[in-house]
């Protein structure tokens, strides 16, 4: 067996030697950081297409952007940050972070999670394609504008010519196969790789979380594949899946994509949970609390999320005792979500906070998140749901949920965990600056859309007509959403600042209590040393605390 | 990769780490799939190529797996890149907490003061019902069958007349649905009021009432439609509050004991190890 050079690729080495160790390699830790930056590529690209589609909206009855256009930003919009934004980041923190959790050297099948980044990237890198197709050189003419969940039959060929909507369901679908090989890696990973000692029920809780995302990916992701791939036959081959006039129908593709679709809300959303679970009891300088009961609920999240489904048609004619049963799951599944709320409040509870950046995203994460889980509870009543579906109010809905929810927690994660990835730490000063520009924009731009949309407006309108009481709403929606584009750039110049001549870390900045922090910042390709042997929830805790350990109480 | 026994705290320091090699095998089967997808919207001719290029990395993959060109030893890193060792630490945090090497609370009701309690709140809750049956001239029987009409489909269509007969099954359906919901919630209340502030007389004689009637009234109509037609609010809600109260003060009257007690003898075996 050969004897590499070094453990890492220096700094020093020539570019192309470095871009070379970065596309070959199979270390979970850069494959982890390569899907951060995809996800960062592609934030400011969902970003830029989001200002767009708030500029068009700034005053009634404006010719800024067309109706065309404007159908194809907000379909790439919201495919590129939900594909290619929350998944890859959420996706890359687990890479990186699982392993050196659980105290193993590797993941399970680096080779395959190699593959699965590859394909995630192609998967973005197809879906853009469709800009320099077809008349797209020519005007940007080319992209898919059916939505992000591309209902037929605006899919078919019919009403879909071109191959823009081609190259939608092949971008999002070879993507879907890259979460797939991440999901498989990961599951296995967990389940055969933790440290010696280490039983499931000690180890971190976003372990626990990643455990179940990854199951639910494993279910929720084929019939999304095989939804897709009987549209390319539709498409292609004469099939009439989702065709009503050959015997086909157009419900079909709303239950297989909604069988995906709603089992990914929590995909993106329980990762956020488990950082959320790391960094509050760190900075309360509090175990936390409830943490089998966390588990509970995060199993229980994962299985209900696969029954509800159908709240997102309750507008299409469904029998009324299904939208009683799917109505009913939906409340259901605020239970173990409450659970874990009382418990990170517990945590906070009679703890000695230290408002750090991450802790701050930490709170900003749950009182966003709380807000949107309680206009989902709104949603999830059959006659509201009639009233304000498919207005800005649900628009308003799922933004609290997954910005506020899962890519606040994401970005206190990145806080988190950065110094551990690059030996440096982020500035408090700009990351303040972040979460506030962040947070009031934030709202400014969400807020409102609560009242825009129970006022009558619907969502994906180009434009709108003076007189109607849109107007103000919808002008501190852009000024919102503006400042919020600030807040991102800060975060950016952060990292740029902080990579460059950033504090030095050390291995354990935060004085925490789990793996990934027993080993040194940035961490060899081998993750340790030495694996340690584990006999409790905190085996960093019974190191520091050799005289108070916690595994004599657990 | 497997984990060799050199790995483990007990062993000496291994110059090398066995650890996967780099290869640009994925990257180039990750290609071949998107220019085989690539090529439906386009030209045939990139999916040929794809799946040329797939059937090639698959193969260049499986023959690096199948020899010794799957790992590579990694030197450590030099000594001040290494993980400083873990000294320790002289910063506490805060005292135990619930969950955290204190169980919260110390002593409980036994779950049998909950069966008590349910069965004796249950009770009280049937003679404030069957009053009302008697007081209001419908009969003893009558608040039975409603309670009844939630399985019995037949009752939907009774007039209030009907609905005052004896019935045998209505009579066994009533008493089993009383004396389930009457044991639940009992049980419910016995275990949830150590951990409750102020009386829990309060809570289980006004709170759990309050709460109840509300659940109930908000779902009758789901629930138990008959009884949703015909039963009177204030009656059935006096009804939860005797249940609440009488429920609440059997429960109160109970000997506490020790919320380790109730642990299984095992794990409270591994606690003290």
């Amino acid at each position: 067996m050969a004897i590499a050079e070094s453990g890492q690729s220096s700094a020093s080495s020539p570019l192309v030697t470095q871009l070379h160790g970065w596309v070959t390699t199979v270390d979970h830790k850069r494959i982890g950081i390569m899907y951060i930056l995809m996800s960062f590529f592609f934030m400011v690209v969902g970003g830029i297409e989001a200002l767009l589609i708030r500029m068009q909206l700034w005053v009634p009855d404006n010719t800024l952007i067309g109706p065309d256009t404007f159908n194809q930003l907000f379909t790439m919009h919201g495919t590129t940050m939900i594909f290619f934004v929350v998944m890859p980041m959420l996706t890359g923190i687990a890479n990186y972070l699982v392993p050196l959790m659980i105290g193993c050297r590797d993941v399970a099948f680096p080779r395959l999670n190699a593959l699965g980044f590859w394909l995630s990237l192609f998967g973005g890198c197809i879906l853009y394609t469709c800009y320099f197709t077809g008349d797209a050189l020519y005007g940007l003419g080319s992209a898919p504008d059916v939505g992000w969940f591309a209902y037929a039959p605006l899919t078919s060929p019919a009403y879909a010519r071109g191959g823009a909507v081609d190259y939608w369901i092949l971008g999002t679908s070879v993507s879907g196969v890259g979460a797939l090989t991440f999901a498989v890696n990961l599951v296995a990973t967990i389940l055969t790789m933790r440290a010696p000692g280490m039983k499931l029920n000690q180890v971190p809780l976003f372990v626990w979380m990643m455990l179940i995302d990854a199951w639910l990916i494993l279910v929720a992701f084929p019939p999304l594949t095989a939804a897709q791939i009987m549209l390319i036959l539709d498409r292609y081959a004469g099939a009439h899946f989702f065709d009503p006039q050959s015997g086909g129908s157009a419900l079909l593709w709303q239950h297989l994509f909604w069988f995906f679709g709603h089992p990914e809300v929590y995909i993106m959303v329980l990762p956020a949970f488990g950082i959320i679970s790391e960094i509050i009891p760190v900075f309360s300088r509090k175990v936390i609390f409830g943490y089998a009961s966390m588990a509970a609920a995060t199993a229980a999240i994962g299985l209900i999320s696969l029954g509800v489904w159908a709240h997102h048609m309750f507008t299409v004619g469904l029998d009324d005792r299904l939208d009683a049963y799917f109505s009913a799951a939906s409340f259901l599944i605020a239970i173990p979500t409450g659970i874990k709320v009382f418990n990170w409040t517990a945590t906070l509870y009679g703890g000695r906070l230290q408002m750090r950046t991450p802790m701050l995203f930490a709170l900003g994460f749950l009182s966003m998140f709380l807000i949107g889980g309680l206009t989902g509870i709104m949603l999830a009543t059959v006659p509201v749901d009639w009233q304000v579906s498919d207005s800005y109010f649900l628009v308003a809905h799922f933004h609290y949920v997954l910005f506020g929810g899962s890519l606040f927690a994401l970005m206190g994660g990145c806080y988190y965990w950065f110094p551990k990835a690059t030996g440096k730490m982020l500035s408090e000063k700009l990351g303040l600056w972040h979460f506030w520009l962040l947070f009031i924009g934030f709202n400014l731009l969400f807020g409102p859309m609560h009242i825009s949309g129970i006022l009558g407006m619907p969502r994906r309108v180009y434009t709108y007509q003076a007189g109607q009481g849109w107007e103000f709403w919808n002008q501190v929606s852009t000024v919102g959403a503006f400042i919020m584009g600030f807040g991102i750039l800060f975060f950016f110049i952060n990292i740029a600042v902080s990579l460059r001549s950033g504090k030095k870390a050390g291995d354990d900045p935060w004085d925490a209590w789990t793996l990934e922090w027993a080993t040194s910042s940035p961490p060899p390709s081998y993750n340790f040393e030495q694996i340690l042997a584990v006999r409790s929830r905190r085996p960093l805790w019974d190191l520091k605390h050799p005289e108070d350990p916690d595994w004599k109480y657990e | 990769m497997t984990e060799s026994s050199s790995n483990s705290e007990t062993s000496p320091h291994p110059e090398t780490i066995a650890m996967p090699r780099p290869t640009a095998w994925p990257m180039v089967l990750a290609a071949g799939v998107g220019l085989l997808a690539l090529g439906i919207p386009t030209n045939m001719i990139f999916s040929l190529v794809g799946l040329g290029i797939i059937i090639t990395s698959l193969y260049g993959w499986f023959g690096q797996l199948l020899t010794e060109e799957a790992e590579v030893e990694e030197p450590l890193v030099a000594p001040e890149l290494r993980a400083k060792p873990i000294k320790p630490s002289h910063k506490r945090v805060l005292a135990a907490t619930p969950g955290q090497r204190l169980e919260l609370p110390e002593k409980v009701h036994p779950y049998s003061a909950g069966i008590k309690g349910g069965l004796a709140g249950g009770a009280v809750m049937a003679v404030v019902a069957s009053m009302y049956g008697l007081f209001s001239g419908r009969g003893f029987w009558y608040p039975i069958n409603l309670l009844a009409a939630m399985i019995l489909p037949d009752f939907a269509d009774n007039t209030i007349a009907e609905l005052a007969q004896f019935s045998l099954a209505a009579l066994i359906i009533g008493v089993v649905i009383h004396l389930a919901t009457s044991l639940m919630v009992g049980l419910f209340f016995g275990v949830l009021l150590p951990t409750l502030p102020s009386s829990p007389v309060f809570w289980g004689g006004v709170v759990g009432p309050l709460l109840w009637s509300a659940f109930i009234y908000a779902f009758m109509g789901v629930l138990n439609p008959v009884m949703s037609q015909y039963v009177s609010w204030p009656w059935f809600i006096a009804s939860q509050f005797a249940f609440g109260i009488v429920m609440g003060l059997v429960v109160v009257r109970s000997e506490k004991i020790s919320a380790q007690s109730l642990t299984p003898a095992t794990n409270r075996e591994s606690h003290d190890g």
